[in-house]
């Protein structure tokens, strides 16, 4: 007598098996975005905290004239006109204290402007 | 006692009386004699910062940001070639703006530029910018001063043609 598996049996375990990649895959999170203002001569918040390898993105604001950031270790920047918004979107690949300064002058104490992102594992 | 102390302070007071009439505040242009002592004394005593180096690497992105940065407020009196091409009033100071190109500048190491253009220099008018530029800022002027274009090369300051 020849054993045949129900065609039921057959479609149950092809969806086990799915559900089960599926649950396993590592989920593509979304990149975490966090608001930075601008304003002679601040940035708000001043410090942040990201994860090494985990992809966020800066959303700089500027309310008084126009600002940058940049972040030469880093290797981004990006700069942004008074009244809008600008996006920084990057995934830190290595921990540390980077310090990212203002750079489109903006008057006296520009050289003072910073923003300190601390990488952590 | 008391009488050698009025007398001290009447000799004073005379000297600065002195000082006030006769003395010349025309912007006129310093003797040699002035020039050379003055010469000695910013770059043997007075500027400090002798030793430090310049932490930034000597490159064309060095220099493009020197560029840049010098490009901020330092061409209303130096030009954009640092060599006062198109400032109407260069010449016109006591003592007169410098040529960032000629011996009188280049002759200070990377640490002095730094500390001047942190500091600024009584009486010339040079004014400090620590704070006003950031370090990486000032550092990288000083590599664009040891790169200045030809003189005239980059035309006349925006502010000065129209």
């Amino acid at each position: 007598m020849k054993l045949k598996p129900a065609p039921l049996s057959i479609f149950a375990a092809m969806l086990l098996i799915t559900l089960f990649v599926i649950q396993t895959t590592p989920a593509q999170t979304a990149p975490r975005r966090i608001e930075v203002t601008a304003k002679r001569f601040t940035f708000t918040p001043g410090d942040i905290t990201l994860k090494k390898g985990e992809p966020v993105i800066l959303v700089l604001k500027s309310v008084d004239v126009p600002h940058g950031i940049i972040f030469k270790e880093l290797g981004v920047s990006t700069k942004v006109n008074k009244g809008q918004t600008s996006e920084l979107a990057f995934t830190p690949d290595k921990t540390g204290t980077f310090v990212g300064h203002c750079s489109v002058f903006c008057g006296s104490g520009h050289g003072t402007m910073e923003l300190t992102l601390h990488v952590v594992d | 006692m008391a009488r050698i102390f009025y007398s001290i302070l009447g000799v004073a007071l005379l000297a600065l009386l002195a000082c006030i009439f006769f003395v010349n505040i025309k912007a006129d242009p310093p003797g040699k004699a002035e020039t050379a002592v003055i010469y000695w004394a910013k770059h043997k005593v007075l500027v400090k910062n002798k030793t430090q180096k310049d932490p930034l690497t000597d490159n064309a992105a060095a220099i493009s940001d020197g560029k840049d940065a010098f490009s901020h407020y330092c061409v209303a009196c130096h030009g954009l070639d640092g060599q006062n091409t198109g400032v109407p009033f260069a010449d016109r100071m006591s003592p007169p703006v410098p040529s960032l190109a000629g011996m009188d500048v280049q002759s200070y190491t990377d640490g002095q530029l730094k500390w001047i253009i942190d500091y600024g220099i009584w009486p010339s008018g040079m004014p400090g910018s620590k704070n006003t530029l950031s370090d990486d800022e000032i550092w990288s002027i000083v590599i664009y001063l040891r790169h200045l274009p030809q003189a005239g090369s980059l035309g006349e300051p925006e502010m000065y043609t129209h």
